[in-house]
């Protein structure tokens, strides 16, 4: 037994939970071994280019990759954690023995706590050929362009429209793929509309109720076919459509990756709610085996903001079992009672209704605070859900009442209809203009009578939301500023083709400025000046040129 | 293909890795894994499947479908989606009836 090394905590998986794991229980002096597969720490966070929604608390706004780039950094100057990069956790014991394989030799650990944070895994879906190469995860695709510059195809069809499908879509396009378009077997979209109507303004549609049912190809996918829906999820019959594509990518949902913790023998449940087979956990992410607690999605599929904080709310308590003397026990008190809160006004909202009736049926009770926080307001989404255009109704609750608002020059729209947990526009506004009354799970409105239409929340939002109108520049011309995130970039003085909200040219337009320094952070900024008939149609451009690749 | 500009993402390509796939030699990147080296060759082909030979390519790349599995300087098996790509490496395609090293 003498090669068994001692440890305090063995955090498993370098992911957003296993690194906010780790760091909440070394801060208090706790020594931490991070065990991660790869040869590089960081997970999923590593591919993921676009702005993290959520409380600015928690890095809302902040691109994933930086975010990841972040935390490794405090992983790495911090004396009490040892990181175990390219090891693999073979197995966990009774005893609490843990093996890892590292280097093709095997090393023993018996540590005091154990926090696995695993992730998941992707999901599959049953279809004629759907193992021809060709045939993609969501992430495998993110992996090969984000992280090794790889394209995966010139044409993909996307299925499945949650926020994965939307966000790898929008990649995709920003890679240089062209996307034929996204299906999905729902009649609704499954992801937050601000990213649908990202897709929908670069021209690619979304089709709900339609299903895959074939790979066509023969050594390589070369199309596919795909058929409607009826509202019992049967085919309708003749709606089989052929797509030419030469890749297909699955975004049809993730899976706890339990292997690990059915092997320690902790106590699972199987909860649709939250992706298949999960460890029954407590409050504190305690599973049925004592000082053995899990965090991020192996404890049920949802967003890395909720992974971080998961993983914080884990290693503070393995602090506080570890580290006993009277004043740490106060502070981590405190922040555990902290980040419950923060991780309940997450999932405060309707987004969030999936999360919390899966955490009722393991006996947790996910809205103690927040529930009478989150606005009622009525708001018929149900066109925007289907096609990421948000109907004119929904434009005019977001639009000044009165003409004389424009008289004053630019003003802020935001263009976010849907309750979701996020608040980088009301937070990076200079002059208080935007509010969200109270919880990040309402919708935001500009204060128009305080907005000057400086443009800052432009970039700041996470779902490319945020525009300014000066309706009034000239007789007969207006400015339009939006965010633009693809290549080439636009210069001052260029004539760009201008589109509307589903994609369309309408008109061609002058750039008048373009904003690209430190804050907007690869978020360009652009004002156009466009016919004044067109101020509340002008959504997006399309600057000559084009991505090129080698 | 290879992403040469990004709207996001700086790609700093490493240095030339010489390979081999079935005796042809090949070139990748410093950066690579063995995989990612052959799809931006243009290769989606790693392995077979048993009984009906059919094509198998890249499906999760973190290293947990086993879509990937080839033959790496003489050990089956490999995944090559999270395998870092070495200089001189001898890669096979892989039929999936491979037996194991005794």
């Amino acid at each position: 037994m003498n090669n068994i090394e001692k440890a305090e905590l063995i955090v498993v998986g370098g992911g957003p939970a296993g690194l906010s794991a780790a760091l909440a229980a070394a801060d208090y002096g706790v020594n931490v071994i991070l065990v991660e597969e790869r040869e590089f720490l960081g997970g999923q966070l590593v591919k993921q280019t676009h702005r993290f929604f959520g409380s600015e608390k928690e890095y809302a706004g902040t691109r994933g990759i930086d975010i990841s780039k972040f935390l490794v950094e405090k992983i790495k100057e911090n004396e009490n954690i040892k990181i175990l990069t390219s090891s693999r956790v073979l197995g966990i014991y009774n005893d609490k023995i843990v093996t890892i394989l590292a280097n093709n030799k095997m090393i023993k650990y018996s540590p005091k706590a154990l926090i696995l944070a695993t992730g998941a895994s992707e999901k599959f879906l049953a279809f004629e050929n759907n193992d021809l190469p060709g045939v993609f995860g969501a992430g495998a695709v993110q992996t090969l362009m984000n992280l090794y510059g790889v394209l995966p195809s010139k044409k993909i069809l996307m299925v499945g429209s949650g926020n994965i499908g939307l966000i790898v879509s929008y990649q995709l396009l920003q890679a240089g793929v062209k996307v034929a378009c996204i299906i999905e077997a729902a009649p609704r979209i499954g992801g937050y509309s601000v990213h649908a109507s990202k897709l929908a303004r670069m021209g690619v549609p979304i089709l709900t109720s339609h299903t895959i049912k074939k790979a066509v190809g023969k050594d390589k996918v070369e199309g596919a076919i795909i058929c409607q829906l009826d509202s019992s999820w049967r085919e309708i019959k003749d709606t089989e459509q052929f797509i030419k594509c030469d890749a297909i990518c699955l975004s049809v949902g993730l899976s706890p990756l339990t292997d690990l913790l059915k092997q320690a023998n902790v106590k699972t449940s199987y909860v649709p709610e939250l992706g298949g087979y999960i460890p029954l956990r407590d409050e504190n992410m305690e599973t049925s085996i004592k000082n053995l607690f899990v965090a991020g999605d192996v404890s049920g599929i949802e967003e890395a903001t909720s992974a971080i904080i998961e993983g914080q709310i884990a290693g503070l308590n393995v602090a506080k079992r570890i580290k006993k003397d009277i004043d740490n026990q106060v502070k981590i008190e405190k922040k555990i009672a902290e980040a419950k809160d923060e991780l309940e006004l997450l999932r405060a909202g309707p987004v969030g209704e999936k999360v919390r009736n899966g955490l009722k049926k393991i006996g947790l009770d996910p809205l103690k605070n927040y529930g009478e926080k989150v606005s009622t307001e009525e708001f018929d989404i149900s066109f925007l859900m289907k096609t990421g255009i948000p109907s004119k109704e929904n434009l005019k609750k977001k639009l000044p009442l009165s003409e004389d608002v424009f008289n004053k020059g630019p003003i802020a729209i935001s263009e976010c209809f849907q309750q979701f947990p996020c608040d980088p526009c009301v937070k990076s506004c200079p002059f208080d203009a935007i509010s969200e009354n109270g919880s990040i799970n309402n919708i935001p409105y500009v204060n128009f009578e305080k907005c000057t239409g400086c443009g800052i929340c432009v970039s700041k939002c996470p779902g490319l939301a945020m525009f300014v109108v000066q309706k009034n520049y000239t007789d007969s011309t207006s400015l339009v500023t939006l965010p633009y995130e693809f290549l080439p970039k636009p210069v001052k003085n260029q004539i760009v083709l201008v589109l509307n909200r589903e994609g369309t040219e309408i008109c061609e337009g002058t750039v008048k400025r373009v904003r690209d320094g430190k804050i907007q952070d690869k978020t360009t900024v652009v004002t156009i000046e466009i016919p004044k008939e067109y101020f509340l149609e002008a959504r997006n451009i399309k600057v000559d040129g084009g991505q090129k690749h080698g | 293909m290879r992403i040469e500009q990004h709207p996001i993402l700086e790609f700093e390509k490493g240095e030339k890795i010489k390979f081999y796939l079935d005796g042809k030699e090949m070139i990748g990147f410093k950066g690579d894994t063995i995989a990612s080296a052959l799809y931006a060759s243009g290769i989606y082909k790693l392995s077979e499947s048993k009984k009906l030979r059919r094509p198998r390519g890249i499906f999760c790349a973190v290293g947990h479908c086993s879509s990937c599995l080839m033959i790496v300087d003489g050990i089956p098996n490999v995944r090559t989606c999270t395998t870092p790509l070495k200089e001189g490496m001898k890669i096979e395609t892989q039929n999936q009836e491979v037996v194991l090293n005794e």
